[in-house]
């Protein structure tokens, strides 16, 4: 937030202005004890010894929504301003959709802060008006593609209002400036599992645009998660669908070793041999193999991990007294 | 190797720099106004955490007591009503109200939870504390869904809040404010298809939010309710936020404080030593302001008391020397840990 000084010409603390004569300013009283003492500018002080006044009065008048304003401005984290304010609005049957922009207006500026969603959030449920909110979350996801509040708020806003329809082409968009954002990545399997459902048909055009996106960019995290996340509404599960093992072997055969990929086929070994459907390409020597690449080549700074994972596999050949084909 | 063993902690530092913000902080923190207890947390748990305690003045630890004692929200006077109770992060609503409109000073989660992590690391016996409004508190704050709002004016409510009620329930050892089966099932049900943990169900995975979920269940003993696949896909999902120090969701830059939000779930799940100690050690270390005190996010930013905190608790847990040991579930030192154990103990015999 930007500098909240003294500086604004024109200003008059509401301890010189007439129209505030009636109130007397209840100082904060921090006891003899204050320690994490912020010193505050002379107008922090003054708008909130006077919000702190019509608090107390439980004064409910346009002077006082006026002051909340000015309240917001110098710390619009503060929750209470924010829930007297909607007191107010209440009280005075303001016109909650000059609200909406004026609230608009304050996430603009403060677009990672709790309580301005959070208030805009119980507008939108007064009004029952989710017209604005796709934009408006859009917007701060131009600024921010990651910004997790937008993203909730859009969530919350799509559920709750069931506006699903051009939510997939919101996504595409996304996608197709960064295939690493994985807010969006995360976005497409909520439409999915909320609105179009995991058909076997869908669940094939979804792993084949994932296949797409990983051949584009193959080290990506967020895609790999994805094609597990959509395997798992595939009956055959992570190693039965001919599609996507074939996609995996002909990338490792074309010398691709991003940790993800071996990864992936890891866990594909890892389900084979736990339905017992092990194969030439899919068991557990070659799952020991790609953990031993992998500690000791492609995904070093994880060695601990994929050397643990390693003898995980070990304990399967005891356990089961499986070889290798 | 040699960079490795030239870096070292500004241990001096970072506890002046703490002492500062305990002191007077610039107008242009305004924006913390309602949560100076959390200032207040990251620096004396970070004093802790250095080793520092007993350096501060007997006199100073004493102001801070009194100081959180006084963001206590007590009993209704008329009614007995304990629904607001809890503290409040700072006393910029701490006025008398009539009973009207007296739900505006309420106790805050978050408040609550790290105003008792200080007087816990300052060696206070809790005997003021009003355990039984305290509970109250939290048991007002759940939502049908499992989850808790922070505060009852008006707020959110979200995984960081369960984390914070569950905080509160451990310290107090009183669970029956907090409705562990509809905890769990929200928990379970905010796990993602990439096996992290979010603020809410379908939400994006999140390191911070991680940690909230899986520290909330080992302190509730709920860490069994995962399954097997989960338990492995939460290792594999933390680990790979490392990068050289650790990001909190895929394809983010690292930051310091997910060494710790990230460290703590790994140890949480007895596997932060698959980590890679080194890299994440020298990140961390990047970020530390060797001159002034204090780590920042990233190399060569603005420090900052969260930061600086996290980033020595991080550093903590992969047993760096000179640093207390801390117990990730509740983020504070094994010291004021062993110190709540013994008033457990004094209240299951009085
Ligand atoms: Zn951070």
């Amino acid at each position: 937030m930007s500098d909240c000084g003294d500086s604004d010409a024109g200003w008059i603390f509401y301890k010189d202005r007439p129209d505030w004569n009636d109130i007397k300013p209840v100082p904060e009283d921090d006891g003899i004890t204050p320690v994490v003492v912020i010193a505050h500018s002379e107008k922090f002080e003054d708008v909130y010894d006077y919000f702190r006044a019509i608090l107390q009065k439980d004064e409910k008048s346009q002077r006082a929504l006026e002051l909340t304003k000015d309240a917001v401005e110098l710390n619009s984290a503060n929750y209470t301003v924010w829930q007297y304010r909607r007191e107010l609005l209440k009280e005075l049957g303001t016109d909650l959709r000059s609200e909406l922009d004026y609230v608009e207006s304050v996430i603009k500026i403060s677009p990672k802060n709790y309580q301005v969603w959070h208030h805009r959030r119980v507008l939108v449920e007064w009004l029952q008006d989710p017209s604005q909110e796709l934009d408006l979350t859009a917007e701060a996801l131009l600024h921010d593609p990651k910004n997790y509040h937008a993203w909730q708020h859009r969530q919350w806003a799509i559920k709750s209002f069931r506006l699903y329809d051009k939510e997939i082409e919101f996504v595409d968009s996304l996608l197709s400036d960064d295939v690493r954002n994985n807010s969006a990545w995360n976005q497409r399997y909520f439409v999915h599992n909320n609105h179009t459902g995991w058909s076997d048909m869908n669940v094939q055009r979804e792993i084949c645009y994932t296949l797409e996106k990983i051949k584009f960019v193959k080290n990506n995290e967020s895609a790999w998660n994805y094609l597990r996340g959509i395997l798992l509404h595939d009956k055959r599960g992570i190693n039965g669908n001919g599609v996507v093992t074939a996609f995996c072997e002909e990338l490792y055969k074309n010398r691709c070793r991003s940790p993800f990929l071996l990864a992936f086929i890891i866990d594909v070994c890892e389900e084979a041999i736990k339905k017992n459907e092990t194969n030439g390409f899919h068991n557990v020597e070659r799952a020991k193999e790609l953990c031993t690449a992998l500690a000791t080549k492609y995904d070093k700074i994880r060695e601990k991990y994929w050397m643990y994972l390693r003898d995980r596999f070990e304990m399967y050949v005891c356990v089961n007294g499986e070889n290798s084909q | 190797m040699n960079n490795e063993e030239s870096i070292i902690l500004a241990n001096r530092q970072h506890g002046k720099y703490f002492m500062r913000f305990l002191n007077v902080l610039p107008a242009s923190l305004s924006s913390h106004d309602t949560t100076r207890v959390t200032i207040a947390y990251f620096a004396v748990s970070g004093l802790d955490v250095l080793g520092s305690i007993s350096t501060m003045s007997l006199e100073l630890q004493n102001r801070i007591i009194q100081w959180i004692y006084r963001l206590q929200v007590h009993p209704d006077k008329d009614t007995g009503d304990m629904s607001v109770c809890g503290f409040q992060g700072s006393s910029t609503v701490n006025i008398d109200f009539n009973s009207r409109n007296k739900l505006y000073r309420c106790g805050h989660l978050a408040m609550t939870y790290t105003g008792l992590c200080i007087l816990l690391a300052l060696g206070d016996d809790l005997s003021r504390v009003n355990r039984k409004a305290i509970i109250e508190g939290v048991k007002a704050l759940q939502t049908e869904e499992g989850n808790f709002a922070a505060t009852l004016s008006g707020c959110e409510s979200d995984m960081r809040f369960v984390y914070c009620a569950a905080c509160i329930s451990y310290i107090l050892n009183d669970w029956s404010g907090f409705n562990i089966k509809s905890a769990t099932d929200y928990i379970i049900k905010s796990i993602g298809y990439d096996y992290g943990i979010a603020q809410c169900p379908e939400l994006e995975s999140h390191g911070g939010t991680t940690f909230c979920a899986l520290a909330t269940l080992s302190l509730t003993n709920q860490l069994d309710q995962l399954s097997e696949a989960q338990i492995e896909g939460l290792k594999r999902w933390l680990l790979l936020r490392q990068i050289d120090g650790f990001q909190g969701r895929p394809n983010k830059p690292v930051d310091t404080c997910y060494s710790f939000w990230v460290g703590a779930s790994l140890k949480i799940l007895n596997a932060l030593h698959l980590s890679d100690y080194a890299n994440n050690r020298s990140y961390v270390y990047e970020t530390q302001d060797i001159v002034v005190g204090g780590f920042s996010k990233w190399p060569d930013t603005c420090t900052d008391p969260m930061h600086t905190y996290l980033g020595l608790a991080g550093l903590s847990l992969i047993g760096e020397s000179g640093l207390f040991e801390i117990v990730p579930t509740l983020n504070i030192s094994k010291r004021a840990h062993e110190h709540l154990k013994t008033l457990h103990e004094q209240w299951a015999s009085s």
